[in-house]
């Protein structure tokens, strides 16, 4: 079988590093760094995630958060939005809502057409579990109301984030023991590319737009 | 599959056609010049970057020492998951693995992001000989897919092509009008490929790292298409080097820091996706089913060699390919292997063989800039220097090489030896020296003076000298 295979000439490759028995433990591991210290993690969040072509909000409230996100949907003309199903966007989903556009989430439409529907979205709205302050990192996890298209297949994504969610660096990240969703997606500014004559462009295959808005109240 | 053996790679033959390719020789500078400095940027604004490379470099390496014990921890935790492991010994049965996956299921369409790895594996045309429309969705992958050429860089395919070349492809073969403007032709290609993700029923991708205590697959990407193909299609599925293996979550964070800013200057690549398991029960989006086939394909013959295993280190950032002088003058496909470049010089050897690949250890001036840069600290050169060694050994040099060799090393190992043979070539040169050059060399060390002027031995040896003053 390939699995014994492969397995065995990796321990026979390993036996002169290991001797002849099995490691029992694996000890002498490299010591990692601790999180870097920044005296104000959300001014540098913002800094860092604009610098990646980002736009990059701080709102009072989540209410005034609301308000913004209109205001955004407003210039852009957004007319259909995709929203992830998350109790802290309730009053961003209630505003969008009450001014008409027309909300896609994950419990109105049946799985079949779920793909179809977020295809004709003109934003994807979703908050962020955590921001990572050194490069101005949205971190987001997929469930059963946390869609992964939704930041995917519409040309602009509006994020809200709370700004006491800010960390320093994905060191500090990845010190947490939460649970691991299927999907943990980082995110550093619009998707880009540089294929085509080594010009920068916007939206290779994500969104052109990533509008931030971070929540310091 | 029988192929016949392909030929022996000639580098020189291969260099000298690029040398006298113009677009090539610019398009190959402008994209060096400029990657260079990106990284040299992006390094300078970490103070403790050393330290950092010195981390990852011991990182990779303790994952190496104990690769067997991570693999068997990340099968387990992505079967718990409710994922399925595959294992390949080699590109065959690699191909083999995928191609069932592809019958079984019913797949007809299938959408791939980047992978050095199958391209590795030659997975593309299998598939295609298996009856299944196969799709690059990367936009330089698209590019060379619908120029049928091979990448050029590891992490940048297509920097050997113009926008011109771009926009004539889109036309022939999109029918796109004529498009001066990149950010026009990326619309094109979004849009065509767009089509393409909704379509398809299986995607398929390579795995930057794979975290072996929680089960993750981690692929790193800027433009959102690696996403796309993991999260739309009802398949996924995931081609790893054993290599890939990281024991723990933490250690994510040190080498995804180094990799972005080795490979393109960025803080943070655009898009890390870390995938866990397939969809779980609620979802609305991710795969339904996910594969990972781990391939050997000549890996573990790296890892039983003390001389050469860490090059298994390697996080494919491709800084040792932009800093290289041979490389910015040959172009990635004079390599004629996949993986070009330093790196490429020392691990193609191994995986394709000697005979086949031992030119490439010799494509290199061994001016050391490939160690500096690299992310996790490989010593390229003594690794190219060792292989030159076992090229020599296994008689793949040239007579005149060894005819060269022999003839040093017979006048370098006496006084004695060294003045009667410098005496001999004072009287052979009088018949060469030219205006105090020696233009141009016989038979068969014409090679030399091809390019250039050799300078001629000095009229008296320096010990004559010395004793004479």
């Amino acid at each position: 079988m390939s699995r014994d295979q492969v397995l065995g000439r990796v321990r026979a490759a390993l036996q002169p590093v290991h001797g002849a028995t099995a490691p029992q433990s694996l000890g002498g591991w490299p010591s990692l760094p601790g999180p870097q210290v920044f005296t104000d993690p959300v001014s540098l969040f913002a800094e860092r995630a604009r610098a990646v072509g980002a736009t990059v909000d701080l709102v009072a409230s989540i209410d005034e958060a609301a308000r913004q996100s209109a205001a955004w949907c407003a210039t852009r003309a957004v007319r259909r939005a995709v929203v992830w199903n998350v109790a802290s966007l309730a009053p961003v989903r209630d505003r969008l809502m009450a001014d008409g556009i027309d909300m896609i989430s994950p419990l109105l439409v049946p799985t079949r057409n779920w793909v179809d529907a977020v295809a004709t979205a003109d934003a994807g709205i979703t908050s962020a579990e955590w921001g990572i302050a050194e490069t101005g990192t949205l971190v987001l996890a997929s469930g059963p109301d946390q869609p992964r298209l939704a930041s995917l297949l519409p040309p602009a994504h509006l994020v809200v984030l709370r700004a006491d969610r800010i960390l320093p660096d994905l060191p500090a990240l990845f010190a947490r023991s939460d649970p691991l969703p299927s999907a943990l997606t980082l995110i550093t500014g619009p998707s880009r590319s540089a294929d085509i004559g080594l010009v920068p462009v916007f939206g290779a295959h994500g969104p052109m737009a990533v509008a931030i808005l971070v929540v310091t109240g | 599959m029988n192929q016949p053996r392909p030929a022996r790679i000639n580098m020189v033959a291969n260099t000298t056609l690029a040398l006298q390719d113009a677009d090539l020789q610019g398009a190959l500078n402008h994209a060096l010049v400029r990657f260079r400095r990106l990284r040299t940027d992006a390094a300078a604004e970490v103070p403790e970057w050393e330290a950092l490379r010195d981390l990852a470099g011991e990182i990779k390496a303790h994952a190496l020492a104990y690769l067997d014990v991570h693999l068997t921890q990340l099968e387990s935790r992505i079967v718990a998951l409710g994922g399925t492991v595959h294992w390949a010994s080699d590109a065959v049965e690699a191909r083999r693995i995928i191609a069932d996956l592809v019958r079984t299921r019913g797949v007809r369409r299938v959408v791939k992001s980047k992978s050095m790895t199958t391209e590795e594996i030659h997975l593309n045309s299998a598939l295609e000989a298996a009856g299944v429309a196969v799709v690059e969705t990367d936009l330089g992958e698209y590019v060379l897919q619908l120029a049928d050429e091979p990448p050029s860089h590891i992490i940048a395919p297509t920097i050997h092509k113009s926008v011109a070349a771009v926009s004539r492809l889109f036309s022939e073969k999109l029918g796109a009008p004529p498009l001066d403007d990149p950010e026009d032709l990326n619309r094109v290609a979004r849009k065509a490929l767009r089509t393409e993700f909704l379509a398809a029923d299986m995607g398929i991708t390579g795995v930057n790292f794979a975290i072996a205590e929680t089960g993750t697959l981690v692929v790193v990407e800027n433009e959102g298409n690696a996403r796309l193909t993991t999260t739309r299609p009802r398949i996924h599925v995931a081609v790893m080097g054993i290599e890939k293996v990281l024991p723990r979550l933490a250690d994510l964070g040190v080498l995804l820091r180094v990799l972005a800013r080795s490979a393109t200057g960025q803080r943070a690549s655009v898009y890390v996706s870390m995938i866990t398991g397939p969809r779980r029960p609620g979802e609305s989006d991710g795969p339904e089913e996910l594969h990972l086939v781990i391939l050997d394909n000549g890996r573990t013959r790296l890892l039983a060699d003390p001389d050469l295993r860490d090059s298994l280190r390697c996080i494919r950032c491709g800084a040792c390919l932009n800093v290289c002088p041979v490389y910015e003058r040959a172009g990635g496909h004079a390599y004629e292997t996949v993986y070009s470049g330093p790196i490429g010089s020392v691990i193609s050897p191994v995986l394709v063989g000697m005979p086949r690949a031992s030119d490439l250890p010799f494509a290199s001036t061994l001016c050391g800039a490939c160690a500096e840069v690299c992310p996790v600290k490989i010593d390229l050169p003594r690794m190219l220097l060792e292989l030159r060694a076992r090229a020599v050994r296994a008689g793949f040099t040239g007579w005149v090489d060894r005819l060269f060799a022999r003839g040093w090393t017979f006048a370098m190992s006496g006084p004695g030896r060294l003045r009667v043979v410098a005496g001999l070539g004072r009287l052979v040169q009088r018949l060469l020296v030219r205006r105090g050059r020696i233009e141009r060399l016989p038979y068969p060390f014409a090679g030399w003076t091809a390019h250039r002027t050799a300078p001629p031995l000095a009229a008296h040896a320096f010990r004559d000298w010395w004793r004479s003053r």
